[in-house]
């Protein structure tokens, strides 16, 4: 299993869009995705789950990722998060 | 009855008599020599202007009406003057004549149209009602139009237009939809007429009510489940066009990007539902169907729940 923090820096946090954006990239990938916050797991595949995190700016993520491309999945969601997905 | 209306180039004076006749309360006044001129134009004339000479705009290719001002001018001269007055207007190819307000033909009158072969009808109804029901099936005679490759249905008075792919399940999902009580209007050739800003679907005249079920062949709809499950026409609002889910489209997740598509020139929302064996196409099309009721209520479910959420986090980071 790969795991990786990263930093939620745009202003509104992860709102639905952003949410979306990250459910899509997660869903890309064969491995197993999940985003950990103050003590809840979601699957980042789900939108509902996700968006439950209710990940505000400067939340710290925890995405863990396990099965054939979990290097990859953990590294490219950690990059969308903190580009800030193309938002302030 | 279903709603048959002929291609425009189909459109003779006998079709208008027979589709229209009933409705503007039409007797024809000679005999059926005129009844194969072709009509190619939606528009009337009143031919007043003409009748007095001056047919230098005259717009003959167009159906005459003759009211009350027609008649009482034709009335007002005497017998020789009234045949040239009407030879005017006969000296052109005009598609057929309507007198109103179940007025007297004057005898030149219907020895004109005769001469001319033209037909000649008269109604009891007063003119400018007549003209407004006979612009209207005219208007939507010639409206644009177009068919598409799909099936239309009535799902709560939202009229949905399933596409995708052939053998993607449209049928099958329509079927579905049917059984919970939703009516079916046209299965696998929908035609699209636009009559002003809005699309109107119904089905092809020689298919029916009928659709193909793969392994079943072709089945009744009406007589397998009645008369409440049908519907001659429908006001087409919006597309949900359904996709293979290995295709892996990038389908919207939150419902908070509205797509749209064009037919026609008209916009209308289109929703891209994957689709994967065992889910149920019924069940999601009638949701979408609701969804669609709920956002022409003003009422964006998936922009809502983004809102509460944003306070959520704002209130929590202080």
């Amino acid at each position: 299993m790969v795991q990786q923090t990263v930093t939620v820096p745009n202003r509104l946090g992860i709102h639905a869009r952003p949410a979306a954006l990250i459910v899509k990239r997660a869903s890309s990938f064969r491995s197993e995705v999940t985003i950990c916050s103050g003590g809840e797991e979601v699957n980042a595949k789900s939108i509902m789950g996700v968006m439950t995190l209710a990940a505000g700016q400067g939340t710290d993520l925890i995405v863990s990722a396990s099965g054939p491309d979990e290097e990859r999945a953990v590294q490219e969601i950690c990059e969308l998060v903190s580009s800030g997905f193309g938002e302030d | 009855m279903r709603d048959r209306y002929p291609e425009p180039g189909e459109m003779t004076v006998g079709r208008l008599y027979e589709l229209v006749g009933q409705k503007l309360l039409l007797t024809p006044a000679n005999d059926e020599d005129g009844f194969s001129r072709s009509i190619t134009s939606p528009d009337i004339s009143r031919p007043g202007l003409a009748l007095t000479g001056y047919t230098h705009r005259f717009l003959h290719d167009r159906i005459q009406i003759f009211g009350e001002t027609e008649i009482t001018y034709l009335s007002s001269l005497g017998s020789a003057e009234r045949s040239a007055a009407l030879g005017n207007v006969f000296g052109f190819p005009v598609y057929c004549c309507i007198v109103t307000k179940g007025l007297e033909l004057p005898p030149e009158l219907t020895s004109a149209a005769a001469g001319a072969s033209c037909a000649l009808f008269r109604s009891p109804r007063d003119t400018t009602p007549l003209i407004h029901d006979l612009t209207g099936f005219l208007s939507e005679v010639f409206a644009p139009r177009k068919s598409v490759h799909g099936t239309l249905v009535d799902v709560f008075g939202v009229g949905l237009l399933v596409t995708g792919r052939s053998a993607i399940g449209k049928s099958e999902a329509v079927l579905g939809l049917v059984e919970r009580g939703h009516r079916l209007v046209a299965d696998d050739i929908v035609r699209i007429r636009r009559t002003g800003e809005q699309l109107l679907g119904t089905g092809d005249t020689l298919m029916g009510y009928h659709m193909e079920i793969r392994g079943l062949g072709m089945v009744n709809v009406a007589a397998l489940y009645g008369i409440r499950s049908i519907k001659d026409k429908q006001q087409v609002d919006m597309e949900v066009r359904l996709v293979d889910w290995s295709q892996k489209p990038d389908f919207d997740r939150t419902g908070l990007d509205r797509s749209t598509t064009t037919y026609l020139g008209i916009k209308i929302p289109q929703v891209i539902l994957p689709v994967l064996p065992g889910r149920n196409l019924a069940l999601l099309l009638e949701v979408a169907a609701m969804n669609f009721l709920l956002a022409s209520r003003g009422v964006d479910v998936p922009a809502v729940l983004d809102r509460r959420l944003i306070e959520r986090m704002q209130e929590a980071g202080g």
